[in-house]
C-alpha cells in the first residue's frame, strides 16, 4: 500500500564509506539530512527524545579505517593516537593506554554501562561535550585531528571547546583521532611523581551523566611542590574547561593546608556550572571545589582511597 | 534461620519459569504479535488541566491505513474505570485533569502511521489553573478539579487525652516528613494484544494483577457480557501494584472491536512515565511525646497525600497509612488525621507497601529523634513501646496472634551488623577522612490482605487431568515474584508430588477460578490455605480411585512422586497417567477439588483494618561521602517474622527486591513534577538503583516460628521488604553525620560539607 506519508515513513539510507575523505564528502553532498553514526548510543536517545531529527541518511563510520586504532604515534614522539571510533570498552581495557594515560581508563570506566560502552566511542563521547571524556582529555592537553575540505587539520581540544562555549558551534569536520602528547604520558620510572585522578559525581552511582566531573594531572618536584598541573572540570550541560586560575594558584607551590584552602576558594569561584532543574548550583560548585582540592591533597600525600569512591588504581 | 542457599539445602529449587526468563526465551504478553494486527496508540492531553472545546478525528480517519480513531462517544458502555470507584475516564469528554488523560485512540497498520494519525487529530483545549500542591489544593481558595471540592478522602483515628499526654511528656519531637513520587519501573511497560474472535468473543492478552477484575471492568466499558471476554494476564514483566488498575486494556479492546482486527498496544517508557501510576507522595507532620522512661505518651500525625485526579485505590492507601502511622507501638493517646487531595499532578495509585512506606518512614524517624533526646539506645526505646503478642492491632482491632514483634526485635539486637555500632573502625580513615560511616535500624509491622469491608475472596482448584498431570489452577498472576515456583514447591512438599507431575495454570479467566487479586501480600498465604483445605479431599479422592483400580485398601496407599505408592515401602504401584486412564475407562467422575473462602479479617467495623501482620526489623550500614554528600549502603540485615518459608528463593527475592525498591525510595527515585508536567520523563533522569547501589551485603533472618495451633500459616512478605530500609538509612546517616533526614530521596546537598585541610 502506498502511503501519502511515504517519505516520513521510509527507513533511512545508510552509507558506508571506507575512508575519512569519502565520509566527509558524503556529509558535504547530502548536507543537514545526513548524520555520522558510529556507536549511535547518544544519538538514539536524542532521536527518541526529539532533541535531534531522525536522519534520512546515516553515514556509518565503523568501516572507516583511519578512525580506528589506538597506540603510540611513533617510537620517537612518545605521544599516542586514539582513533575516534575506539570504543569506551576498548579504552577501559587497553593495557598500554592504561599505563601511558590512566586518566582515559578512569574516565571510561565511569561512563554509562557495559553494554553501552561496547558500542559508544571515545570520539562520540568527547564531541558530545557534556560526557566525561572531554574533561579527562582536557587535563591531558589532547588535540583533535579533523577531516574537512582542507584535508586533515589538527587543533587543541581546548580551542574547539572554547569555540563551542562562545557559541561558534559545529564540528569543523569529521573527527579522525584524538592525539595525546608525550608530555602528559605517565613516566615509566617507578619513583616518578606524576599523579592523576578522575572524579565523577552523578545523581546515581553508575550509568549516569556527570553532575560534576574533575580531572587532575599533576607533577610534583622533589620537594613536593607542584611542578606542573592541569585541572579540568565539567558536568551537567556545561562545556568542560580547564581551571586556569586554580592551576596558576598552585603552580610552583607546596600544596599545604593553607594552599589547599585557597585552591578550594578559587575553584568555587572559577567553576561555572549551567542551570539544571534537578541539581542546585551551589552544590555543584562545592562538589567541584571539594573534589579538586581533595584530589590534590591526596596526590601530594600518602595516596590511598580517592575522594569519589573505591580504589583509584591510577593514583 | 539465616536464609540463604546453604541453609535452604534441598529446598533451594530452580524456578520452573527461571530458564525462560534468564535466556530471554520466554515470551511475555507484550511480545505477542499476529499477522493481521493493527497498532494502537492513545492521544493524551498536553495540558495538566483544561476544558476540551472540540475534538476532530476526521483527518486521522481519512488517512489510508488508519482503521479507527475513537473518542468518548465511541464507548458503548461505561466510559470510566477504577477498581474501587470507577471515575477514571477511558476518554475524557469535556475536561482533562492530568497530562496522562486520554482523549482519543487510533488503530493503524504501522506504529509510524499510528503516530502520524495521532498528530492529525485536532483537539481544542481551554487551559485551566493547575492545582499542583496537595496542601494548597484543599484550601478554600484553590481552583477546583471537581464541584464537590478537592478533598478526595479523609480518615482519622483517635483515642486518649492527647493534650494531657503532651503536657506530661518529658520530650516532644515535631517533624514534617516528605516522600517521593516513586515509580514502579517494571521492566515490561504496559501493553497487550487484543484479539476479536469469530465467535464474537474478545481476548485481551494483557498483564494485570486480577484478571477477573479486568474482565468485569472491560465488560462494563464495552457493554459486553463477561462471558464474552477472556483475559489472559500472565506472565508479567513486573507490576508492584502498577498494573492492578486497567491501563491500555480499554483502548485495545475498543479498537479491536471497532476494527474487527487484532490490536497491539505497548507503551513506550515515556508514555508509561506520563500515564502510569506512581506511589502517592505524602507529607506527614508528626508530634510525638515520651515520658522520662521512654514511654510514648502522645502521638499526633497529620498526613496529606497527593492523589492526582482520579480515585484508583487512593482511599485504601490512605486508610493503610492511617493504620501504619500508628504502627507497632503502644501509646497513651493518639490523634491521627489523614487526607488525600485531588491535584492535576501525575496519577497516584497502589504500590508495593501501599502507604506503609511513607507512614513508617515518618514514624520510625520520630522514634529515632526521641531516642536521641532521651539519650537512649534507639532499639531499646522501641522495645519499651512495642505491642505485645496479645495486644490489639494499631486501630485497636483484634489481630492474629504471633510472637513476631518480639522475635524480630531480638534478632536484630543480636545481629553482627547491629553489634558493629560500637566498633571504632567504623570511624573514617586517615586517607579519606571525608567518608563517614553509620548504622541505623527500623521496625516494621505490615498488614496483609485487603482489610475489613473489602471483598477479599480466595480459592483454587486441583484436578487430575486426563493426561495424568496434577493441575493446580489459581486466579493469581506471575509477575516475577516467583508465584509458580512457590505453588509448585507447596504441591511437592504438601502432597509428595514430583515437579514433573504438576501443571500450574494461572492467568486466564477462561480456565482458572477467581482466587481474588494478586496484591496486598496475599497470594502465597491464600495458596497455602487453599492447598491445606484441598489436601484431604483431593488426596482422599486420588487414593480412593487408586484403591478401586488396584484392589488394595486406600490406607495402604500413599501419594508420591510419579504416582500412587505403597504406604509401607514407597514402591510405585501406579503412575498418575494410569490412574487417570483407569478413571476414564470406568467412566468415573474426573477427580477435581475446588475451594473458595475469604482472606481472614478482624471482627471490627472499621474499613481496611488488617488482621494478619508480618513483622520486620532492618539494620543498615551506610557510608556518607561528605565531599559529595552521597550515601552508599554497605550492609543490610533484615529480620523477618512471617511464618513458614514456603520457597526460600522467593522469600529472599522478595526481601532483597523490596529493599532495593526502598533503596531507590531513599536515595535516587523521584518522579519530579513542575506545574503538572513531569520533569523526569524517562529512565535517564528517573533513577532506579543499579547493581552498584546494591553492591553491599544483604543478610536475611527468616523467623518461621508461629504460636502452637496457628491456623493461618505463612504471612505475607511481598511488601514487607520495601518498607523498613528507608528509615533505617535515615538514622544511619544521622549516626554518620549528625544530620537528620526528613525528606526522601536524600538530597546530597544536605550532607555535603566544605572540606577542611587542617
Amino acid at each position: 500500500m502506498a502511503y501519502p506519508h511515504g517519505e516520513l515513513l521510509r527507513s533511512p539510507s545508510v552509507w558506508q564509506p571506507v575512508s575519512a575523505e569519502e565520509a566527509w564528502r558524503l556529509k558535504r553532498e547530502i548536507g543537514t539530512g545526513a548524520s555520522f553514526v558510529a556507536g549511535g548510543t547518544l544519538l538514539r536517545t536524542q532521536w527518541e527524545a526529539g532533541l535531534a531529527p531522525y536522519p534520512a541518511h546515516m553515514i556509518d563510520l565503523t568501516g572507516v579505517a583511519e578512525l580506528s586504532g589506538c597506540g603510540p604515534v611513533d617510537e620517537e614522539d612518545g605521544g599516542w593516537r586514539i582513533g575516534a571510533i575506539t570504543t569506551l570498552a576498548q579504552c577501559r581495557s587497553h593495557a598500554g593506554l592504561f599505563a601511558a594515560y590512566p586518566l582515559i581508563m578512569e574516565a571510561a570506566r565511569t561512563i554509562a554501562a557495559p553494554a553501552v560502552r561496547n558500542l559508544a566511542t571515545i570520539g562520540g563521547n568527547a564531541l558530545s561535550r557534556t560526557g566525561d571524556m572531554a574533561t579527562a582529555l582536557l587535563a591531558l592537553d589532547s588535540e583533535l585531528l579533523w577531516q574537512n575540505d582542507a584535508g586533515t587539520v589538527l587543533e587543541p581540544l581546548s580551542d574547539w571547546l572554547d569555540r563551542e562555549r562562545a557559541g561558534l558551534s559545529g564540528a569543523p569536520g569529521l573527527l579522525i583521532a584524538i592525539l595525546l602528547p608525550a608530555a602528559c604520558r605517565m613516566p615509566i620510572t617507578p619513583n616518578a611523581r606524576r599523579r592523576c585522578a578522575f572524579h565523577k559525581v552523578g545523581r546515581r552511582e553508575a550509568f549516569i551523566p556527570p553532575v560534576v566531573n574533575v580531572a587532575l594531572n599533576v607533577e610534583l618536584d622533589g620537594d613536593g611542590a607542584v611542578a606542573d598541573i592541569r585541572i579540568s572540570a565539567g558536568g551537567g550541560t556545561m562545556i568542560p574547561a580547564r581551571l586556569a586560575a586554580a592551576e596558576a594558584l598552585v603552580r610552583g607551590r607546596l600544596p599545604d593546608a593553607a594552599l589547599l584552602e585557597e585552591l578550594h576558594a578559587v575553584v568555587m569561584g572559577e567553576y561555572a556550572p549551567m542551570p539544571d532543574p534537578l541539581v542546585g548550583e551551589d552544590y555543584r560548585r562545592m562538589t567541584a571545589a571539594n573534589l579538586a582540592a581533595a584530589a590534590l591533597w591526596q596526590a601530594s600525600g600518602a595516596g590511598g582511597r580517592g575522594p569519589g569512591e573505591g580504589e583509584k588504581p591510577c593514583c | 534461620m539465616l536464609l540463604n542457599r546453604e541453609t535452604s539445602g534441598g529446598r533451594w529449587r530452580i524456578r520452573p519459569d527461571g530458564t525462560g526468563k534468564v535466556t530471554g526465551k520466554l515470551a511475555y504478553l507484550t511480545d505477542l504479535s499476529l499477522p493481521n494486527m493493527l497498532i494502537g496508540r492513545v492521544l493524551r492531553s498536553p495540558h495538566p488541566h483544561a476544558y476540551i472545546r472540540r475534538i476532530d478525528v476526521s483527518k486521522a480517519l481519512a488517512m489510508p491505513g488508519v482503521h479507527a480513531a475513537l473518542t468518548a462517544k465511541d464507548v458503548p458502555g461505561l466510559n470510566r474505570f477504577g477498581i474501587a470507584r470507577p471515575d477514571y475516564p477511558v476518554f475524557c469528554e469535556d475536561r482533562v485533569r492530568f497530562i496522562g488523560d486520554a482523549v482519543a485512540a487510533v488503530g493503524a497498520e504501522t506504529a509510524e502511521l499510528a503516530e502520524l494519525a495521532l498528530a492529525a487529530i485536532e483537539v481544542e483545549y481551554e487551559p485551566l489553573p493547575v492545582v499542583d500542591d496537595p496542601e494548597r489544593a484543599i484550601l478554600d481558595d484553590a481552583p477546583l478539579l471537581y464541584p464537590e471540592g478537592n478533598v478526595f478522602h479523609r480518615n482519622e483515628f483517635k483515642f486518649g487525652d492527647i493534650e494531657a499526654g503532651f503536657a506530661a511528656a518529658a520530650h516532644i519531637v515535631e517533624e514534617t516528613y516528605s516522600t517521593p513520587r516513586q515509580m514502579h519501573t517494571y521492566m515490561e511497560t504496559e501493553g497487550g494484544l487484543f484479539v476479536p474472535g469469530e465467535d464474537g468473543r474478545l481476548t485481551a492478552y494483557s498483564p494485570t494483577q486480577h484478571g477477573f477484575m479486568d474482565r468485569m471492568q472491560l465488560s462494563r466499558i464495552l457493554a459486553k457480557p463477561e462471558a464474552e471476554i477472556r483475559v489472559v494476564s500472565s506472565p508479567i514483566g513486573g507490576s508492584f501494584g502498577g498494573k492492578d488498575e486497567l491501563n491500555v486494556q480499554p483502548y485495545g479492546a475498543l479498537l479491536a472491536l471497532a476494527t474487527g482486527r487484532p490490536v497491539k498496544l505497548h507503551n513506550s517508557r515515556w508514555e508509561s512515565v506520563r500515564a502510569g501510576l506512581k506511589r502517592h507522595p505524602m507529607k506527614i507532620r508528626m508530634k510525638t511525646g515520651v515520658d522520662a522512661d521512654g514511654r510514648l505518651v502522645a502521638h499526633r500525625a497529620y498526613v496529606v497525600a497527593d492523589k492526582g485526579p482520579y480515585s484508583t485505590l487512593g482511599a485504601e492507601v490512605l486508610n493503610f497509612a492511617t493504620e501504619h502511622v500508628v504502627g507497632p507501638y503502644r501509646y497513651g493517646a493518639v490523634d491521627v488525621d489523614t487526607v488525600s487531595a485531588y491535584t492535576n499532578n501525575g496519577m497516584s495509585g497502589e504500590f508495593r507497601g501501599f502507604g506503609g512506606n511513607q507512614a513508617i518512614f515518618a514514624l520510625e524517624g520520630q522514634l529515632d529523634r526521641l531516642a536521641a533526646l532521651l539519650g537512649m539506645d534507639p532499639w531499646e526505646l522501641r522495645r519499651r513501646n512495642l505491642r505485645q503478642a496479645e495486644d490489639p492491632g494499631p486501630l485497636g482491632q483484634p489481630i492474629s496472634v504471633t510472637g513476631g514483634a518480639g522475635q524480630v526485635w531480638e534478632s536484630l539486637a543480636g545481629s553482627a551488623l547491629w553489634g558493629r555500632r560500637s566498633d571504632p573502625a567504623l570511624r573514617s580513615s586517615s586517607t579519606a577522612p571525608w567518608l563517614l560511616c553509620g548504622i541505623g535500624s527500623a521496625y516494621v509491622m505490615h498488614g496483609a490482605g485487603l482489610g475489613v469491608g473489602i471483598p477479599d475472596p480466595a480459592g483454587g482448584r486441583l484436578e487430575l487431568r486426563a493426561d495424568g498431570k496434577i493441575e493446580a489452577a489459581f486466579g493469581y498472576e506471575e509477575f516475577g515474584q516467583g508465584l509458580i515456583a512457590s505453588l509448585t514447591q507447596m504441591l511437592v512438599e504438601m502432597f509428595g508430588f514430583a515437579e514433573r507431575d504438576i501443571v500450574v495454570t494461572i492467568g486466564d479467566t477462561d480456565v482458572v477460578p477467581d482466587s481474588g487479586s494478586t496484591t496486598a501480600s496475599r497470594a502465597t498465604s491464600m495458596m497455602w490455605q487453599s492447598l491445606r483445605r484441598m489436601r484431604g479431599p483431593f488426596g482422599g479422592k486420588l487414593l480412593e480411585a487408586a484403591s478401586v483400580a488396584l484392589g488394595k485398601p486406600a490406607d495402604a496407599l500413599a501419594l508420591g512422586e510419579g504416582g500412587i505408592r505403597a504406604a509401607e515401602n514407597g514402591r510405585l504401584l501406579m503412575n498418575y497417567a494410569s490412574l487417570a486412564a483407569s478413571l476414564a475407562a470406568s467412566s468415573a467422575q474426573p477427580i477435581r477439588t475446588q475451594t473458595r473462602f475469604s482472606y481472614p479479617t478482624s471482627p471490627v467495623d472499621r474499613v481496611g483494618a488488617h488482621y494478619m501482620y508480618s513483622y520486620a526489623a532492618v539494620a543498615v550500614e551506610v557510608e556518607v561521602n561528605t565531599l559529595t554528600g552521597r550515601v552508599r549502603v554497605t550492609d543490610q540485615y533484615h529480620a523477618v517474622a512471617a511464618g513458614p518459608v514456603i520457597n526460600p528463593q522467593g522469600y529472599l527475592g522478595q526481601i532483597e527486591g523490596g529493599s532495593s525498591m526502598a533503596l531507590g525510595f531513599a536515595l535516587t527515585e523521584d518522579a519530579v513534577m513542575d506545574g503538572g508536567h513531569y520533569v523526569t520523563k524517562n529512565l535517564d533522569t528517573y533513577l532506579v538503583p543499579t547493581i552498584v547501589e546494591q553492591s553491599g551485603g544483604v543478610t536475611v533472618d527468616a523467623i518461621e516460628e508461629l504460636p502452637e495451633g496457628d491456623e493461618h500459616g505463612p504471612r505475607g512478605i511481598g511488601e514487607l521488604g520495601s518498607v523498613g530500609l528507608a528509615p533505617a538509612i535515615a538514622e544511619a546517616v544521622y549516626q554518620a553525620t549528625g544530620k537528620r533526614v526528613s525528606k526522601l530521596p536524600i538530597d546530597p546537598a544536605l550532607l555535603q560539607e566544605r572540606f577542611r585541610f587542617d
